[in-house]
């Protein structure tokens, strides 16, 4: 009886040497408590047999503008035609290449923003969304 | 006991997890996402680097902007030669993007200098002409752009601001016919149900686009309603999008509402501002060309010829003396896809793929390339296409200050693993 038991047992640890030779660098079970990658479904809207097409509205999350001196004008006129990703997505650009993009929305765009707030989204972007100082 | 159970527990953890057993360099056990922006040097992901957002009528796609939106479809959407309505891309300009259309008084308008003004509803369109059926690629004239040294401001897209769908409606040629275009007119105006908040006049107000009348590409123009065999998803240009086989997406309006006969070429800002390409091989320009203003410039037409390796997409190892399949696309604006090369030592070798089927010159093209890496290491594949009119994928870069015309060889590197 004793003698059948420590077979057993042998037995086993020899399947478990042979499997740790086997899966010498097996990992498992690696888990990590996140909200990267969730993002929940949006529910369908209920349709009527009419003739007008309707969708959700678009989503628009918010995204981090750096904080600093100028930023409330940029939500305040940018946000007017276009979200504040138009700012975050960019690349780092120089400096000239941001007034030129103000400008643009003034002359070309119309934007109408004033001289003094225009004044202070150029130096809000230069400092804050070029190679020197992007983050 | 206390003690007794810790080191139980310690045990588990060890063998559940690797400090007993591993042989190899540790990997960091963590959850990381992509960096949240790239440069100043080239973007060195396939795709563009924004989180996943679910738009109406859409899977999760890659963000770069949400007002106006512009998303962007993942690289394993293209491992069939049809890119699924759901996952296709999506560009718009200005922030009036309708969320509803009501068809009972929608109607497609043909005006200005033509004989007989036309409007016509979407039931008139399904009934009164023929059904015609095109495959076609819709490229965003600055897909890649992230790709361009120096970076260029605008939408940072990776390589997905492209698709392949299978358009059905009707001629614009017919339309054009049947309201008799007035002899010396010069160019044809689409305008769609987009708008914007700024001044009556400017190109933050309208979206206009204008095509030549002379140009031949107007007789393979497409009225489409149908989107692989599908209605159109609203963000793709419900109920009506012009289809411009061969030419860059800027002129596939969305939305499709006015068909406008001009008398004189189109000096609205985007087609005399934006959407302009230097007048040089490629397009291709330098900064310093550009400060010295001395660059003439001609509105956007045809995308070149390019090619992708879709898959593997270097994500995972593949483990060496296994035989994979490597699989991608290829399309060109100027002509079918005659062939499409593999390099697996960094372009100075070629062999040819397997094409795929057939669907037409403005279709993507699949291919097909069995590769058995020999032993481990790190393999740069290349991929480049050749189109019938022998245009072939060159290995310089292109830059102009808008960020169009990318079609530099691509490349991806493969890590080959030891197979034991």
């Amino acid at each position: 009886m004793k003698s059948r038991a420590s077979k057993i047992w042998l037995a086993a640890l020899g399947l478990t040497i042979a499997a740790t030779a086997l899966y010498a660098d097996l990992r498992k079970g690696d888990y990590s408590p996140a909200q990267l990658g969730i993002l929940q479904q949006p529910s369908p809207l209920p349709l009527a047999p009419d003739a007008t097409y309707q969708i959700p509205p678009y989503p628009v999350p918010t995204p981090d503008l750096a904080p600093g001196d100028g930023v409330q004008e940029v939500r305040t006129y940018c946000n007017t035609c276009h979200s504040p990703r138009y700012i975050t997505m960019q690349p780092p650009l120089p400096a000239a290449t941001w007034e030129a993009e103000v400008t643009k929305m003034n002359k070309a765009f119309g934007a109408g923003i004033p001289e003094d707030s225009t004044r202070k989204i150029i130096a809000y972007l230069k400092a804050h969304y070029t190679v020197d100082n992007r983050r | 006991m206390v003690k007794g159970l810790a080191l139980a527990g310690g045990g588990i953890v060890a063998g559940r997890s690797t400090d007993l057993f591993a042989t190899g360099p540790q990997q960091p056990s963590q959850l990381t996402p992509v960096e949240p922006f790239t440069g100043p040097g080239a973007n060195p992901h396939w795709n563009s680097i924004g989180p996943y957002i679910t738009e109406p009528q859409k899977v999760p796609l890659i963000l770069l902007t949400d007002r106006p939106v512009q998303i962007e479809t993942p690289r394993h959407y293209f491992n069939t030669p049809f890119t699924p309505n759901d996952a296709f891309y999506v560009r718009w300009h200005l922030e009036g993007i309708p969320n509803a259309v009501d068809l009972k008084t929608w109607k497609l308008h043909i005006e200005g200098q033509v004989e007989n003004p036309l409007a016509f509803s979407l039931a008139e369109l399904m009934r009164d002409f023929k059904p015609l059926s095109v495959a076609a690629v819709n490229q965003c004239s600055g897909n890649s752009r992230s790709r361009l040294q120096p970076r260029v401001p605008g939408a940072q897209w990776g390589n997905g601001a492209m698709g392949n769908a299978m358009w059905t409606g009707v001629r614009l040629r017919e339309l054009l016919d049947a309201a008799r275009v007035r002899k010396s007119s010069s160019q044809v105006q689409l305008q769609g149900l987009e708008t914007g908040q700024g001044p009556k006049g400017l190109g933050s107000n309208l979206f206009l686009k204008s095509l030549d009348l002379s140009d031949p590409v107007l007789d393979d123009c497409l009225v489409a309603y149908l989107m692989n065999g599908e209605p159109l998803p609203v963000l793709n240009g419900f109920p009506l999008r012009l289809v411009v086989p061969g030419y860059f997406a800027t002129y596939w309006t969305k939305c499709l509402t006015w068909i406008r006969v001009l008398d004189a070429p189109d000096d609205n800002f985007w087609m005399k501002t934006a959407y302009r390409v230097p007048d040089t091989p490629r397009g291709n320009t330098t900064p310093e060309e550009v400060k010295a203003g001395l660059l003439k410039t001609v509105p956007i037409s045809r995308f070149p010829v390019r090619s992708f390796l879709v898959s593997p997409d270097g994500s995972s190892k593949i483990p060496a003396g296994m035989t994979i399949t490597l699989r991608g696309i290829a399309f060109s604006g100027y002509g079918r896809i005659a062939h499409v090369e593999i390099s697996n030592d960094g372009t100075k070798t070629w062999t040819k793929a397997r094409l795929g089927e057939d669907y037409g010159p403005y279709s993507f093209r699949t291919w097909e390339h069995s590769w058995t890496p020999p032993a481990s290491g790190r393999y740069t594949l290349a991929v480049r296409a050749t189109d019938d009119k022998s245009n072939v994928q060159p290995n310089e870069p292109v830059w102009n200050p808008g960020g169009y015309l990318w079609n530099q060889i691509e490349r991806q590197e493969i890590v080959v693993g030891e197979a034991g």
